[in-house]
């Protein structure tokens, strides 16, 4: 295709099979929730929908760049694609951060009757503002402040109890999924490097450990998920779970998918699609994979430690 | 003090993240050097963010959060 002649991308039912797939993937999902009993069929089918039209439309659009059919209009339209989707990522978790930062700052002191009450006057006047509540204490429990605790919702043989520390231990397991996170970005830049060079061994050797650490990041999460939610931290656990959940569950669902983008990458780089000059496809999904490991370093400095 | 530092290096990490982008938009040879370069700042600030954030933890300049339940906190003096 000649650098003049104006791009017109030609029909395709992928976009509504796609669609079909999502839909279908969705309401299985929500009746499975509600326990439907054909809830799991239905979201595995439409799985399998979703799954058929990646491969399809994906590999057409591979097809079509490997066959030389894109020119250099084609080439700055699909970087301009990446950053409006990558706008609307950075708006997604800017949002969420921001949700974290106003229940931290502002509404849960509120809440607690800080600036005087003038937000929250008529609340119930022993709401304690807390952001983090400890409450892995047996009920009876004499706090610091003299004040004896009891919670209603635990037996009366009370819970065992631990520290936070034995809880979510920032030094345990996110201190280890950062490591793992930022190794992960580590490796890329290596890749990145061998691409450039044009050492396509190397590069799928990085690729090989970057997937292979952003897998591991992932096994750790699901432990503290399961650890998390044993000890009772919950999406109900008030804004806290919520926000927790929230931001790291999204999180663990973009590094899912940025996992499976480095591996159809690896299976690219393989094939020979890229070379030291031409490798938009490596650059999109690179980028994307820095963005998901400074979304995950944030989480750490400000849920965990700061 | 641990807390300014964090947020300076983080601020400088998205900046770097964010000529990453321009990088990659612009394309060519130039925009994929810019990139790269770019991507080398953002992977070695984040290793230095975590070194400080792990040692100031480790020096008790810092301390974790720490997790809550859901069991609500009621004073026993104040319950029916």
């Amino acid at each position: 295709m000649s650098e003049q002649e104006y791009y017109v991308p030609h029909g395709t039912y992928w976009p509504i099979i796609g669609s079909i797939g999502v839909s279908t993937l969705f309401v299985g999902f929500a009746n499975q929730m509600h326990g439907v009993e054909w809830g799991g069929s239905v979201m595995a089918l439409g799985l399998a929908i979703t799954v058929f039209m990646m491969f399809g439309w994906f590999g057409q659009v591979v097809n079509e760049s490997t066959n030389g059919i894109y020119n250099k209009q084609v080439d700055r339209s699909f970087r301009w694609g990446m950053s409006w989707f990558i706008f609307s990522e950075v708006m997604f978790f800017a949002a969420f951060f921001g949700a974290l930062f106003y229940a931290r700052a502002l509404s849960v002191p509120w809440l607690g009757g800080a600036d005087n009450n003038i937000f929250t006057p008529d609340l119930w006047n022993a709401f304690s503002a807390s952001w983090h509540q400890m409450a892995f204490l047996a009920p009876g429990t004499e706090l610091q402040s003299g004040t004896v605790m009891s919670f209603p919702d635990v037996p009366a043989s009370g819970i065992a109890t631990a520290t936070p520390a034995d809880v979510v231990d920032p030094w345990g397991l996110p201190a280890l999924n950062t490591a793992l996170l930022l190794a992960s970005g580590v490796t890329l830049t290596f890749a990145h490097h061998a691409l450039r060079a044009g050492h396509r061994n190397q590069i799928v050797g990085w690729l090989v450990a970057t997937i292979a650490l952003g897998v591991a990041f992932l096994g750790f999460q699901i432990m503290e998920y399961s650890h998390a939610y044993h000890d009772g931290l919950k999406l109900t656990s008030g804004i806290y779970g919520s926000t927790f959940y929230m931001l790291t569950g999204f999180h663990g669902f973009h590094v899912t998918v940025g996992a499976i983008m480095l591996t159809v990458i690896l299976y690219r780089v393989q094939k020979g699609h890229f070379d030291a000059d031409n490798h938009f496809g490596f650059e999109g999904v690179a980028w994307y994979w820095h963005f998901v490991d400074v979304v995950w370093l944030g989480l750490f400095v400000f849920v965990y430690w700061l | 003090m641990t807390g300014v530092f964090s947020v300076i290096i983080i601020i400088a990490i998205l900046v770097a993240l964010g000529f990453g982008l321009i990088g990659m938009v612009k394309g060519g040879k130039s925009g994929s050097d810019k990139m790269f370069k770019s991507l080398v700042i953002r992977v070695s600030l984040s290793v230095l963010l975590f070194i400080l954030v792990m040692f100031s933890g480790y020096m008790g300049w810092i301390t974790p959060n720490a997790i809550m339940v859901d069991a609500p906190v009621i004073p026993t003096s104040i319950q029916k």
